[in-house]
């Protein structure tokens, strides 16, 4: 799409919005959260999803339905704020560094308990973060890899010794998998712990009908200011985006997580329903294997990374909800900077680019992308159409998502999409990741080894200073750009459809969301 | 009767090395899938080095054989294995999956039986006129209506607009069950009913001109007791054997069916269990359906020599 047809299909959109809205009445607005009125006790949600929870085992479980239950129950020491951009406490009440930065002691809350009715002390902090460390490379054990000791002072004091300065360790400690339980497990071995989780949070475990719901009830002696309101909220399972749509329209659910973006404008202007599109940390890039010719020519990756078209992507994959990318990191992530230049759609400079490399006639590669992924599917229709105009052949490979993964980590792919999301509220994560070879991942399969940024990337985990960092992050986005060893594509919000009735629930860029302060109007 | 019940046994003897080779098919084919459980739940952290460790820990790394005769072993001890992605045992998944597919396809049946036999017999009562043309009308148009499609319309006609139904779901309690149920069973009733009615049609058409039905006529009998004394005996007897088969295929259909509604039976745990490669799951339930497939066979036959006492299996099979 060209930009005077875009600006023409926005101008026709803008009048259907009007019309629509003239006619429909009750057209909802869409934020969610924003309503002044008085929190109201009692209610329960339910939120229906695509799949089910697998396990509540904080440490060694990967998977977000997962992972976004036991946050309601276990609580880590610091957490990150409402917009991504810093890390807060939660059970500490504050840390100090020590000179030569090997030492952090932390302070903890005197006036959190568990549910079992037991007090939260220093020991039981010591336990869960040596619980995590220990899991290693099988779990999220390597989060904490800096860390060589906890111990703990007194009831309210720990110390943790580092093996090296190590600036993300604060962020490291706001993680789901450190999150603090009680000592040796309240007794039981592990996998008796984890059948019935118990935390500090808000909510407590009630029961798991696997495949079907699994329902957490209020605590009624949580330590926090606010909350919980609600008494319950149930997770149900509904693997079909329809069905997930047709239940919140019909009132059987409360919340709908991860509608279609092609329902999204449908879904916000039923009235009685909100849509809303939080920001996330997730990029979704084009990834390219130096190992297959002729990707290891930079002004190939360049050619390419400025044919796309991203505005027509963010039109035809996201319906507009969401950003052109700019650079490595999301706007989302701590020391995301907006000014830095990634490549942007341009296609004489994407012929210029082609006229210096090393196949200046255009060449055939093809793009792995996961099969029944109808986003992958658009962004590849795109980008095959806007390739051929440089000569480059590409053909569509598909396979099933599970496939798909097992080649892209066998490095059996030209070029592939991917999209990466933040755990930790701290660039490392992904950078080191991205960037360094030694990350385990080849550079996010793309064998990239460029010195000069793995140098940057190691100087950044050990620098404190906060605009210390910001300088040398924003170098790391200006050369990772310029190299193009990935090819941004777009910034993609997370999507959330909810009843009218719902107030409070926000979503962080990292795609938790704290349900202590979400409560129902009659 | 008893004696006529004598093939039962046998027919259970020759489906063991049916269940047997669906065992050996469905664990090969499943480790023929490119991908492992390891790359799924690590999720975007998965790196080489830590899949190799995690399928390591699962045991994937044994020999294929190894790994099949464990199965087995386990198998003969009823112990179907761990979940990989649950960590649970297979059996207990497989438990609570069973009941809730088993009462949607009796559910359905019964359904699909109580439009099947109205309908069949109002067109046989007057082959070529409008009410039958009507019928057939019907069954052309079940037969054309892809399943899932069905769904969907349901839903918004029954839940959405009407609120008379749940969209999706299972409930918690018997009574929500019946309730929550109802239209995926009426979908696959929808489904199933067109061949039923076809071949009830035809038989009763048949069944309607034979002498006996003359004589009953001419003592008096008509209308509906005719119809229930007379000729729904006999013209049921070809339409068992259609259903039996149909059952099969719709616990293929129901796998559909239960994505659409969010019922969580087996179509949706073989499905979830495909995905991330959750090899005991997937090879318990493709038991499980095997299995179910034979038993239907089976009982197909029974109520087949109920009806019709003429037939003998059991001295076909020792012919």
């Amino acid at each position: 799409m060209t930009r005077t047809t875009r600006t023409r299909y926005a101008a026709v959109v803008a009048v259907a919005a009007v019309a629509l809205s003239a006619c429909g009445g009750g057209s909802s607005s869409s934020s969610a959260g924003g309503d002044s009125s008085e929190p109201v006790q009692g209610g329960d949600l339910t939120i229906a999803r695509a799949a089910d929870a697998i396990s509540m085992d904080k440490t060694t479980t990967f998977d977000n339905n997962s992972i976004y239950v036991m946050q309601q129950m276990m609580q880590p020491l610091f957490t990150v704020s409402d917009d991504g951009s810093e890390v807060q406490p939660l059970l500490a009440t504050g840390y100090e560094v020590s000179d030569d930065q090997l030492t952090y002691t932390i302070t903890l809350r005197d006036d959190v308990s568990f549910t079992n009715g037991d007090p939260m002390t220093a020991e039981d902090v010591k336990f869960s973060l040596d619980e995590n460390t220990a899991t290693g490379s099988d779990g999220w054990g390597f989060v904490n890899a800096a860390i060589d000791t906890v111990s703990v002072v007194d009831d309210q004091t720990v110390t943790v010794a580092l093996k090296y300065p190590w600036a993300p360790l604060i962020a490291d400690l706001s993680i789901f998998a450190n999150g603090i339980i009680p000592a040796d497990y309240d007794g039981q071995t592990a996998e008796q712990f984890y059948e019935a989780p118990v935390g500090t949070g808000p909510f407590v475990w009630d029961e798991w009908q696997r495949g079907q719901y699994l329902k957490l009830t209020a605590n009624p002696d949580y330590w926090g200011d606010a909350g919980p309101y609600l008494d319950s909220v149930t997770w149900t399972v509904v693997p079909d985006a329809n069905t997930r749509k047709l239940q919140l329209q019909g009132g059987q659910i409360d919340i709908d997580d991860t509608p279609d973006w092609s329902s999204f404008e449908s879904l916000s202007s039923t009235p009685g329903v909100t849509a809303t599109a939080f920001p996330s940390t997730r990029m979704d890039y084009i990834a390219f294997n130096q190992q297959v010719e002729p990707f290891s020519d930079v002004h190939v990756r360049r050619a390419i990374a400025f044919a796309i078209d991203r505005e027509s992507m963010v039109d035809a994959v996201l319906y507009g909800n969401g950003e052109a990318a700019n650079s490595l990191l999301s706007p989302g992530t701590p020391y995301y900077d907006e000014s830095v230049e990634g490549p942007t759609f341009d296609l004489d400079e994407a012929r210029a680019e082609m006229a210096q490399s090393s196949v200046p006639d255009g060449f055939s590669t093809s793009l792995l992308i996961a099969s029944g992924d109808p986003n992958q599917a658009s962004v590849a229709q795109i980008m095959q159409s806007q390739l051929a105009e440089l000569g480059i052949d590409m053909e569509i490979r598909q396979l099933e998502p599970t496939a798909n993964k097992q080649a892209r980590l066998a490095s059996d792919f030209d070029m592939t999409i991917s999209a990466w999301t933040m755990d930790i509220p701290d660039p490392d994560q992904w950078t080191s990741f991205a960037v360094d070879p030694e990350g385990g991942s080849h550079s996010a399969f793309t064998y990239w080894d460029d010195q000069a940024v793995i140098d940057l990337n190691q100087q950044a985990q050990r620098e404190i200073d906060s605009d210390a960092r910001q300088d040398l992050y924003t170098q790391i986005q200006e050369q990772a750009g310029e190299s193009a060893f990935l090819a941004y594509l777009y910034y993609s919000p997370y999507a959330y459809a909810m009843t009218e009735s719902v107030q409070g629930f926000q979503v962080t860029p990292l795609g938790n969301y704290p349900l202590a302060e979400v409560y129902k109007t009659p | 009767m008893f004696d006529r019940l004598r093939f039962v046994p046998i027919r259970l003897l020759q489906s063991i090395p049916v269940v047997f080779g669906v065992t050996v098919v469905v664990f090969f084919m499943v480790h023929l899938l490119p991908g492992n459980p390891a790359l799924v739940l690590l999720g975007q952290s998965a790196t080489p080095e830590r899949v190799a460790a995690l399928n390591d820990q699962l045991g994937l790394n044994e020999p294929l054989w190894d790994q099949y005769l464990t199965f087995l072993g386990n198998l003969f001890q009823l112990d179907l294995g761990q979940s990989i992605t649950y960590q649970r045992p297979v059996t207990e998944l497989v438990a609570s999956a069973v009941p809730i597919t088993l009462s949607l396809l009796a559910y359905a049946l019964v359904l699909s039986l109580a439009i099947s036999i109205p309908l069949a017999a109002l067109a046989a009562s007057a082959p070529g006129r409008v009410r039958d043309a009507a019928v057939r009308a019907f069954t052309l148009l079940g037969q054309g209506m892809p399943q899932f499609w069905v769904g969907i319309m349901l839903i918004l006609l029954l839940g959405v607009k009407a609120r008379a139904f749940p969209v999706g779901g299972y409930g918690q309690t018997p009574a929500e069950h019946l309730y929550y149920l109802f239209l995926p069973a009426l979908t696959l009733a929808i489904a199933m009913s067109p061949t039923t009615i076809r071949s009830l049609r035809a038989s009763t058409i048949n069944v309607l001109g034979s002498d006996y039905v003359g004589t009953a006529r001419s003592k008096g009998a008509a209308g509906i007791p005719l119809f229930r004394q007379h000729v729904l005996r006999n013209a049921a007897i070809p339409t068992v054997s259609i259903i039996g088969v149909n059952l099969g295929y719709l616990v293929g259909g129901s796998l559909v069916i239960e994505k659409v509604f969010a019922v969580p039976g087996l179509g949706s745990l073989m499905v979830n269990a495909i995905f991330a490669r959750d090899f005991p799951t997937i090879q318990a339930v493709a038991l499980v359906v095997a299995l179910f497939v034979v038993v239907v066979g089976i009982l197909t036959d029974v109520v087949y020599t109920a009806v019709d006492p003429r037939v003998d299996l059991a001295s076909q099979e020792r012919a």
